[in-house]
């Protein structure tokens, strides 16, 4: 989610992707630009720091890698009813265990289905369930820890002992408990192991609000007068970010496999319908005899996850300021100051 | 000149301490300040770091909360007010902080740290109107307006701390308290921001409180000086009075470090070494507070806290038994002073 240009840079200026090396905000290029100000100085940032990141996000191999595997990933699942070369129930009893072949890709089920198909169509349940999942842990734990590390006294202690409440359980049993009181399916799959991070997200979003909170310029903002609403969502939420971002990315790799692994054990994703872990608990019983049933839902989510977790990775080196200062700070030029004081 | 802005009386901040003995202790750092900010002067607040300039600077401007006294500013109570009022003094009263790498945040523009205030109290309507105020602001402090889209790592410490000091008058404030503004810059460009300061003041009729250990700086921008020392002002009076015949030992002494640029008379200047460390505020000797490093100890300093009297000058204040009190001044090192304590 993190990885897709949000709509609307200005026009004439290519995305992160296609920027030259270092900043292309060169004096030569820049100045005149910004000369243009005066007359009419606007408040939109010269270069807002999203482009930055994604410029620099493009410059370390790994997460460049992964973003555009699961931008593939993404946009596979989002048009997986075209994509696939057949139905997901698409049943061909002729055709029943079939070996990868050029007909089909990755062979077929004991019910002749399409693997190929399947695995495609299962994308886009998969992720729907870890995104859903993630943002509902993100929203949720990300306001608690918001408040926690803000106010801090008892709003931490009640905020912060109920999320270690739901963090002591075991995260299998706790999802279990959702869906046994809620029922199977992919909606309450997603709430269940959206339920299940919640806590990893108060956690870390509180333990960044804490560094943050004490900055000089919270301290500014409010001898000017702003609001705790203002300074919580203007100043500390940007500023405590970085390890959120970071922690959406893991928590997807591990909501997906979460899915999988709910779905395995039949909690999950009901059959007929495709997800990577249901497929892979149907291909079990046919492990010796057809690997293919099991080993390309399992490449699916190994290459998901893996894709999630260098893409995290990458945006931990990338958001952390000090590196970003080395990367970035050195090549811009300092802005011109008008006449000293005498 | 003549009336007054902004009053503490009896103000007091004290920090709870962990640790050290049971339950902890507290920590002085305001204790019990007496102090008058006239309309449309400047007044020098200095004394060794630790001493509670600082945090008497944020108290009175609540930022920091007293623990005891009051602070009134322009008449009204500013520990009392409730949420409203308390918005509208801090729009009449702004800060400039000490580092100005900190006390910007490095994902807002120059813009937009500028106009929060004026979006916080919808001081310009729309865009555009609040651009063109950020723009003059931006003017006023000696900075190009075509700069306000940039981030603050873009810019030297000297142009962060013009950005800082247009976000603090963006509202238009009568009152600007200068925390160390000028500390962690560069020499060249300290004399740069006081000058922009002190222009300001003139040409904005700002009351300004400039809290600085650096009191050649002090010197220079003030119109009367107080010196602060373990949470107290000691000595208080206009700037010539202060700085030409300080009546209180600690200042005297503290001017005396004061480098001259002549080098004639730097070589002949007379240093009064204090003895020891600044006790810790979170144990004030009895007495005098600075009974334990002052070279002119006798008998009074010991049990009587000296409270600010006439002193030298006309407007000249100290807090020293050496003024008023009766008492004969001892040779001997009296006991436990040279102790811990």
């Amino acid at each position: 989610m993190s990885i897709q240009p949000t709509p609307g840079p200005p026009p004439g200026q290519g995305r992160g992707g296609d920027r030259p090396p270092e900043t292309p905000e060169e004096p030569p290029g820049g100045a005149p630009q910004r000369e243009a100000g005066p007359a009419a100085p606007t408040l939109r940032p010269a270069r807002p720091r999203w482009r930055e990141t994604l410029s620099l996000l493009a410059h370390n191999p790994t997460a460049a890698i992964a973003s555009v595997l699961l931008l593939l990933i993404v946009v596979v699942a989002f048009f997986d009813d075209t994509l696939a070369p057949q139905g997901a129930n698409e049943i061909s009893v002729a055709d029943r265990l079939q070996p990868p072949s050029w007909e089909h890709p990755f062979g077929t089920d004991d019910l002749g289905r399409d693997i190929l198909s399947r695995v495609i169509l299962g994308a886009s349940v998969s992720l729907r369930v870890g995104f859903l999942a993630v943002g509902f842990a993100l929203v949720v734990g990300t306001l608690i820890g918001l408040l926690a590390g803000y106010y801090g006294r008892w709003v931490d202690d009640v905020l912060m002992r109920f999320m270690d409440m739901l963090f002591a359980f075991p995260a299998v049993l706790l999802a279990i408990a959702v869906l046994a009181v809620r029922g199977p399916g992919s909606g309450n799959t997603a709430l269940a192991i959206g339920i299940v991070y919640t806590p990893i997200f108060a956690r870390v979003t509180r333990a960044s609000v804490l560094g943050v909170r004490e900055e000089v310029y919270v301290r500014a903002s409010r001898s000017v007068g702003a609001s705790d609403w203002r300074i919580l969502t203007r100043h500390i939420l940007p500023n405590a970010a970085p390890p959120i971002i970071v922690q959406t990315s893991i928590s997807l790799a591990f909501a997906v496999l979460a899915e999988a692994a709910l779905s395995f054990l039949g909690l999950g994703t009901q059959p007929p319908n495709p997800s990577w872990g249901l497929m892979l608990a149907e291909g079990r019983g046919f492990i010796e005899l057809a690997w293919w049933l099991a080993f390309f839902p399992g490449m699916a989510i190994f290459l998901t996850v893996l894709c999630f977790n260098l893409l995290g990775d990458g945006l931990r080196d990338v958001l952390d300021p000090r590196q970003r200062t080395q990367m970035a700070g050195s090549s811009r030029a300092a802005a011109t100051e008008t006449g000293g004081e005498a | 000149m003549g009336d007054v802005l902004v009053s503490a009386r009896g103000l007091e901040v004290h920090f709870p301490v962990r640790g050290g003995g049971k339950g902890g202790g507290v920590l002085r750092a305001v204790d019990g300040v007496d102090l008058d900010v006239l309309r449309g002067e400047t007044l020098g607040l200095v004394g060794e770091s630790g001493c509670g300039k600082s945090t008497l600077g944020n108290a009175l401007l609540r930022l920091v909360p007293p623990t005891g006294g009051t602070v009134t500013f322009d008449g009204t109570d500013v520990t009392s007010l409730d949420r409203r009022g308390l918005k509208e003094m801090r729009r009449r009263a702004g800060m400039v902080f000490q580092d100005p790498f900190a006390s910007l945040d490095p994902r807002r523009t120059v813009a937009q740290t500028v106009s929060e205030p004026l979006e916080v109290h919808g001081l310009r309507s729309g865009r555009r109107e609040r651009a063109a105020r950020v723009a003059e602001l931006l003017e006023l402090v000696g900075l190009d307006p075509a700069v306000a889209g940039r981030y603050p790592h873009e810019f030297s410490g000297g142009q962060r701390q013009r950005v800082g000091i247009a976000r603090a008058l963006a509202g238009e404030p009568d009152f600007l308290v200068c925390d160390e503004a000028i500390a962690s810059l560069d020499v060249s460009v300290q004399a740069q921001v006081l000058n922009l300061l002190r222009r300001l003041q003139r040409q904005l009729g700002l009351t300004l409180l400039f809290v600085s250990h650096d009191l050649s700086a002090v010197r220079h921008i003030s119109d009367r000086i107080a010196v602060m020392y373990l949470g107290r002002i000691v000595e208080i009076g206009p700037a010539a009075a202060v700085g030409a015949d300080p009546q209180m030992p600690y200042t005297q002494a503290l001017l005396s470090a004061v480098p001259v640029p002549h080098p004639a008379k730097e070589r002949a200047r007379e240093r009064i070494v204090l003895r020891g460390d600044v006790p810790s505020p979170s144990a004030v000797p009895s007495g005098c507070r600075f009974r334990t490093r002052c070279p002119y100890v006798f008998e009074p300093c010991d049990d009587v806290d000296p409270a600010l009297q006439p002193a030298g000058a006309p407007g000249q204040l100290a807090a020293c038994h050496l003024h008023g009190v009766e008492g004969t001044p001892v040779t001997e090192t009296p006991e436990g002073v040279t102790a811990d304590p």
